[in-house]
């Protein structure tokens, strides 16, 4: 049975994100386009499971992320570090994965647990609302909540360590907050 | 459009991110006679936090759009047609 043309036209038009998410999980272009493949392999075989007017981009994210992680439990075996892995990647090879620009930025999202990663992106760049992220990977509401704060909270640590110039306050005054707030 | 303009977009962009725990409306309570020995640092830090967060979404997303906008490589928009026109 073809598919429906309608059906077809909501899978072409998650790609462009579908594919971002996927290069902000692995941080390789490579492997990215591997698990997109992958994903809209499995996804189509499977469109009987789609149910017509529910959310296509929740329904092929979610397969994307298991695919992405049972591939990464598989890796997690052969290598002890993959978190370090997938540091490393970002810091070899920044031209893989876009501009230069982000890189500081990549290789401070590069260094967070990887559920705390890919609830911060699913939320604050996919656009995906909090119950959709949730449902995505498979834990509750308030679980995803927690990540992000936490992934969040991290980010501004790692962050204000290095171009701590960017986000305001005088020299001074980070003195101050360096030193714990003494008055 | 320079960087500059395009991250003053950015910043109007809508986001899902509420806002954390300490940015709360009532992180911002007045002061009460138990909170009046605290540190005014601390009052900064939240101030400080806002300021970081808001920083943080918008490199994420900006981030994230540049990959978006690296476009679809052909054998992938390919595969979704030869799939879709599979019997």
């Amino acid at each position: 049975m073809k598919l429906d043309p309608a059906i077809r036209d909501q899978v072409l038009a998650t790609v462009p994100s579908l594919r971002a998410f996927a290069i902000s999980l692995c941080g390789n272009i490579d492997r990215a386009d591997d698990l997109v493949q992958e994903t809209l392999l499995r996804a189509l075989s499977h469109i009987d499971s789609f149910e017509p007017g529910t959310n296509m981009p929740a329904w092929l994210f979610t397969i994307l992320r298991n695919l992405f992680r049972s591939e990464y439990r598989k890796r997690r075996r052969e290598v002890e570090d993959a978190d370090g892995r997938y540091a490393e990647s970002l810091k070899s090879h920044p031209e893989q994965t876009g501009r230069v620009e982000f890189e500081e930025f990549r290789t401070a999202l590069a260094k967070l647990p990887a559920d705390q990663r890919e609830a911060l992106i699913l939320v604050g760049a996919s656009g995906f609302s909090y119950e959709d992220a949730a449902s995505i990977c498979g834990c509750a509401v308030g679980t995803i909540k927690s990540r992000v704060n936490r992934a969040r909270t991290r980010l501004a640590d790692l962050l204000a360590i290095d171009s701590v110039d960017d986000f305001g306050p005088d020299r001074a005054t980070r003195a101050v907050l360096a030193g714990g707030g003494r008055n | 459009m320079g960087e500059r303009g395009k991250n003053e977009e950015m910043k109007h962009r809508r986001t899902n991110l509420e806002p954390l725990e300490q940015d709360k409306p009532d992180a911002d309570k007045p002061e009460t006679l138990e909170s009046m020995g605290k540190p005014a640092t601390q009052q900064k830090d939240v101030r400080l936090g806002r300021e970081v967060q808001a920083r943080i979404g918008q490199q994420l997303r900006a981030m994230y759009d540049d990959f978006v906008n690296q476009g679809v490589p052909q054998h992938i928009t390919d595969l979704v047609r030869r799939l879709s026109e599979q019997d």
